[in-house]
């Protein structure tokens, strides 16, 4: 099988609200920034993939075909996969697809929203049966703070544990470039910021954001003619769940462990905690980063709040988890996933700046959407294997 | 009750849904200047020197190349290249004087004569609003009718937001499964699912296929209207769309009789104490009265915790 | 396509829901397990052999959000690899392709469905380009096949009543079919008299939305060689997108369904596509049919007519193509279900025997996008 590197990697300014740009202009941004970062130009470029989150965000509908013109793609293949807010990734899966399947040599994936343009929470509500539940909805929050809520009597993912993931990322994302939120926060002022949908709060909760992300995977052959340094995809999963299926487990995911057995597997990982040197998750919400550790594997079902207590996975600990600040930083719902693996293939790159995890080989990624109920994860290295 | 799905509902029944979402869309700076420019009765359009490419109205970005492309003042005079009619407006394509390519706009006036190789010149909008149209569109013009001349490409304050929305309307179709399910609800106040015949879970709504194992359902079942509390949380939050004043509590339920959640609401005791709710508690469904019945999941006002 | 390192990808089977003007009695979940549990009948593989799910809709037209995430039981996605494609179901295919190509999968299920009879086609279609330009002044499916038609006629000197004759074939082939609900065939006349919806269209050269869906399985060679005896290779495939800006395209042709079919057939190695003894190809408009038959290489530019000759090498959509049943996401699917079932010997559309098909599939408003696959037996 054909191995497939990162070799560019591009994120925009993101922002509460960017008013110079229009969405096409803002996943541009990312583009001329990861073609910069490869040093090659679209004509270098084979195919296109284009990532976002639900169309209804943002009142176009298929919008890679407005995007298309202003990368300057005409007559390329492009086509668009979405996955709710786990997009970037699942995107990502269909372009290494592509250059293991000898399709194309170099595949630009691009991710983005520009959510300050829409309605966001009535807009994640018409993720909901219009016959059967979507008049109670309230976004994915009501939905995702009811199963912490759950999360907290059988696995201890306290207030607290939860608020020490939100002291954290937000500190983490102090040193990161692109990261728009950056204030400092205790525990203190996580618990008592105002409720949302408690148990989350306010300050549980990323920003919402204006952002894109973009990446270029190449082949073997295209990534040793590449003068930059590469990021090896060593395994990548996207695996879904019937939203509503019987016995369906909120408290631990199961596609979540199954997606992340199929990239250990593929990247022989026996001991994720020993053997990967940095993680960058998607987490919407506080508590969610909790959950990961344990469907990673990072720790045992039930151990994570005793994992963010531990200081292993603030930047010094012997896995850190979202040196970049996370979401907490910067949540351009569609172009999440993507900025994850692109920060995580840039830790192995050696180019995260300020946030560098010194000497990281070996990252990790998880990215997922809809219900809880879409989750994928990867494996980048600095070695080909 | 158990039965078959031999007494499907009326095929025609449907549900109206509408989904209506309110944008705030970022125009850029080619839009925003040639929007605003209309007021003033110009035409903008934009060049990209690599591609010596001239689109009018203006883009940002090149098609030819994706590059950058500056702004220009645009003729206001054309050719029309094609043109459509239909039981509404003609549409045209017509190349602006000095473009490299053709605008898309309306035909002011007759359809008879429209045709490609006439000569148009752009009709203003009496009243401005801020949109492409107040360009209204063009109208056909003398064989000799000349650009005008270029002025101040700069636009001052150009806008940089538009109000937008989207309404978008269906009518969709309940099926046997969901039409059996809304029967009961609005005919009996009974909730039926249905049981799958491998795994032997039971499934609220009902459906062909489990989702499980895809082994196909054949039969329907009546679940309670009791159940026990899976998960919830308070919700503070206001948003567009939002169908209950907060704070209420979001519940999910797994009924008495079935292996799947339902989304609803609790109620029957003092906001204030829902902190105190335990997973795990049994609840209730509290039904409306009769006479506010409608057939939806809303005829169940909310559960309550049974004490 | 694929040199010895990479794996030959087979259909196995594919299945269609009847086209109808409106399920009212079904819901999108209900014509999708239909789909999927026919296609899956008789080759011996279980949803417990399928390793992943690529799937086709519009969250538009269904007015749900990831919509694919509200229909994973109905596909048999449940803890599997699951994507969904928001374009035509042969991109959905494509990636498909590339996961058993690849090596990293073995069996899949690419579905594609709409029920274009629960929205509003209109709000979808004008959905589809940028908000501030084409789409205020009313840009429309009907409005943007009509300039191109107006385009093409004028470009090659065709005549108007070329367009009436090549929907009159579509039509009468349709009939034939019965997958497709055609109460009423209109003939030659009733069609150059329909109401005139944006010159030179008239309503009936236009596609004729349809619900339905269509599930195809796809497989390694080796499973593909257990699960069935008549296994359809996919050969090639290529697509590509053309401007989003109407007046930005070549008026009278669609570059874009060439680039598309070039890199097909180079794939397929593949130098005269006459000789494919089926073509299936999507079209929203009479006009654009033809734009799409001269792009393939089936004729010459402004010539397309010639390709429906009874003397053309290849049989051209045999099925009634797109114009009497236009799925929206499932149409381009929907033409290779058709191709690899009269390959496979499944489907009779009288066509005769043939050993090689060309399938089309196109996606935006007035076919920005194509995508083109070539298969043999």
């Amino acid at each position: 099988m054909r191995s497939v590197a990162i070799v560019g990697t591009g994120q925009t300014d993101h922002s509460r609200r960017r008013t110079d740009v229009t969405q096409v202009g803002l996943a541009r941004e990312a583009v001329v920034r990861a073609l910069q970062d490869a040093d090659l130009t679209m004509d270098d470029i084979d195919s296109v993939v284009v990532c976002t989150g639900p169309v209804l965000f943002a009142a176009v509908n298929q919008p890679e075909k407005w995007l298309a013109d202003a990368i300057g793609a005409r007559y390329k293949p492009v086509v668009r996969v979405t996955s709710g807010g786990g997009t970037g990734l699942a995107g990502a899966l269909a372009a290494v697809n592509q250059v293991k399947a000898g399709i194309a040599e170099r595949v630009l994936v691009v991710a983005y929203d520009k959510l300050s343009e829409g309605a966001l929470q009535y807009s994640i509500s018409t993720l909901y049966d219009p016959f059967w539940g979507r008049e109670f909805a309230v976004g994915i929050m009501g939905f995702s703070a009811a199963y912490w809520r759950a999360r907290m009597d059988s696995l201890g993912h306290t207030e607290e544990a939860a608020a020490m993931v939100a002291v954290k990322n937000r500190k983490n994302a102090l040193l990161n470039p692109y990261a728009h939120v950056k204030k400092p926060v205790t525990v203190e002022d996580v618990l008592n910021s105002k409720p949302l949908c408690w148990p989350i709060k306010l300050m549980d909760v990323p920003p919402i954001s204006d952002g894109a992300c973009a990446v270029v995977l190449a082949s073997e052959d295209a990534a040793k003619k590449s003068s930059r340094p590469a990021a090896w995809i060593r395994g990548m999963s996207y695996v879904s769940e019937a939203e509503n299926a019987p016995n369906r487990s909120m408290i631990q995911s199961e596609p979540l462990t199954i997606a992340a057995q199929k990239v250990y597997k593929q990247a022989g990982i026996t001991n994720p905690r020993r053997q990967f040197d940095v993680v960058e998750v998607q987490e919407p919400y506080t508590c969610f980063e909790l959950s990961y550790y344990e469907g990673l594997g990072l720790c045992e079902p039930g151990g994570a709040a005793e994992l963010i207590k531990s200081g292993a996975t603030e930047m010094d600990g012997d896995i850190p988890v979202n040196p970049s600040g996370g979401c907490m930083g910067a949540n351009p719902i569609g172009a999440t996933a993507l900025i994850r693996l692109a920060e995580i293939a840039d830790q192995v790159r050696g180019q995260s700046g300020d946030h560098q995890i010194h000497g990281a080989q070996w990252g990790l990624m998880q990215a997922g959407g809809g219900w809880a109920n879409l989750r994928g994860v990867a494996a980048v290295s600095s070695e080909k294997g | 009750m158990t039965t078959g799905l031999n007494t499907p509902p009326g095929v025609s029944q449907k549900l109206a849904a509408t989904i209506g979402l309110p944008y705030t869309l970022t125009t850029g700076k080619a839009v925003g200047s040639t929007i605003t420019a209309l007021a003033s009765k110009r035409l903008t359009g934009s060049y990209c020197s690599d591609c010596q490419r001239t689109n009018v109205p203006a883009q940002d970005y090149c098609v030819g190349c994706g590059g950058e492309m500056s702004l220009i003042e645009a003729a206001d005079t054309g050719t029309i290249t094609a043109a459509t009619t239909t039981p509404e407006h003609t549409l045209l394509l017509v190349q602006i004087d000095g473009a490299s390519s053709p605008l898309l706009h309306r035909l002011v006036g007759p359809a008879e004569g429209a045709v490609p190789g006439v000569r148009v010149r752009a009709v203003w909008a009496d009243e401005t609003k801020a949109l492409f149209l107040d360009l209204e569109g063009f109208e056909v013009a003398d064989s000799e009718a000349a650009a005008s001349s270029p002025v101040d490409t700069t636009v001052d304050d150009a806008m940089k937001e538009m109000p937008y929305r989207l309404d978008l309307d269906y009518q969709h179709s309940y099926g046997p499964y969901y039409g059996r399910l809304f029967d009961e609800l609005a005919h009996h106040r009974r909730l039926v699912g249905s049981p799958c015949p491998q795994c032997h879970q039971v499934m609220v709504p009902p459906r062909e296929r489990c989702d499980v194992c895809f082994a196909r359902t054949t039969r329907l079942v009546e679940v309670q209207d009791t159940g026990t509390l899976q998960a919830f949380s308070i919700v503070h939050l206001e948003f567009v769309g939002q169908t209950r004043t907060p704070p209420y509590v979001y519940a999910e339920v797994v009924l008495d009789g079935s292996s799947t959640r339902l989304i609803h609401v609790l109620g029957g005791f003092e906001i204030e104490k829902a902190r105190d709710l335990t997973i795990g508690m049994p609840v209730r469904a509290v039904w409306k009265d009769a006479s506010q019945a409608q057939g939806t999941l809303a005829d169940i006002e909310y559960f309550e915790p049974v004490v | 396509m694929t040199p010895h390192d990479y794996v030959r990808v087979g259909i196995v089977s594919s299945a269609q829901t009847l086209l109808k003007d409106a399920w009212d009695d079904l819901q999108h979940v209900d014509l999708i397990s239909e789909a999927v549990s026919e296609a899956l009948r008789g080759t011996g593989l279980g949803m417990s052999d399928v390793d992943f799910i690529i799937n086709s809709g519009s969250d538009v037209l269904d007015g749900r959000s990831i919509s694919n995430c509200g229909f994973l039981g109905a596909m048999g996605a449940h803890h599997k690899e699951e994507s969904r494609v928001e374009e035509d179901g042969l991109w959905s295919l494509s990636y498909a392709h590339d996961k058993i190509a690849s090596g990293s999968a073995r069996v899949g299920v690419v579905i594609a469905y709409s029920k274009p009879s629960e929205s509003s086609l209109t709000a979808y279609y004008s959905a589809l380009v940028e908000p501030f330009y084409q789409r205020p002044v009313g840009l429309d499916h009907a409005s943007a096949h009509g300039l191109q038609a107006a385009q093409y006629l004028a470009v090659h000197g065709v005549d108007e009543k070329e367009l009436s004759v090549v929907a009159a074939r579509a039509w009468e082939r349709a009939a034939a079919n019965s997958s497709v609900d055609t109460p009423q065939v209109p003939g030659l006349d009733e069609i150059a008299t329909s109401p005139s919806v944006a010159t030179p269209l008239r309503a009936l050269h236009l596609s004729r939305p349809r619900d339905g869906a269509v599930a195809v399985v796809v497989a390694s060679e080796q499973v593909a060689r257990r699960s069935t005896s008549n296994p359809v290779w996919i050969s090639g495939y290529g697509s590509s997108i053309d401007s989003q800006v109407l007046g930005e395209r070549e008026p009278g042709s669609f570059p874009a369904a060439k680039a598309a079919a070039q890199r097909a057939y180079a794939r397929a190695g593949v130098s005269d596509p006459r000789t494919f003894g089926i073509a299936e190809v999507s079209a929203g408009s009479a006009a654009a049919e033809l734009m799409v038959v001269e792009a393939l290489g089936l004729a010459e530019p402004g010539q397309g007519a010639s390709a429906y000759d009874g003397a053309a090498s290849t049989v051209l959509n045999p099925s009634g193509g797109a114009l009497p049943a236009d799925v929206v996401m499932a149409t381009g699917l929907i033409r290779l279900h058709e191709a690899a079932g009269q390959l496979a010997g499944r489907l009779d559309r009288g066509a005769g025997s043939a050993s090689s098909a060309l399938v089309h599939g196109a996606g935006g408003l007035a076919h920005q996008n194509h995508c083109v696959f070539t298969l043999e037996v």
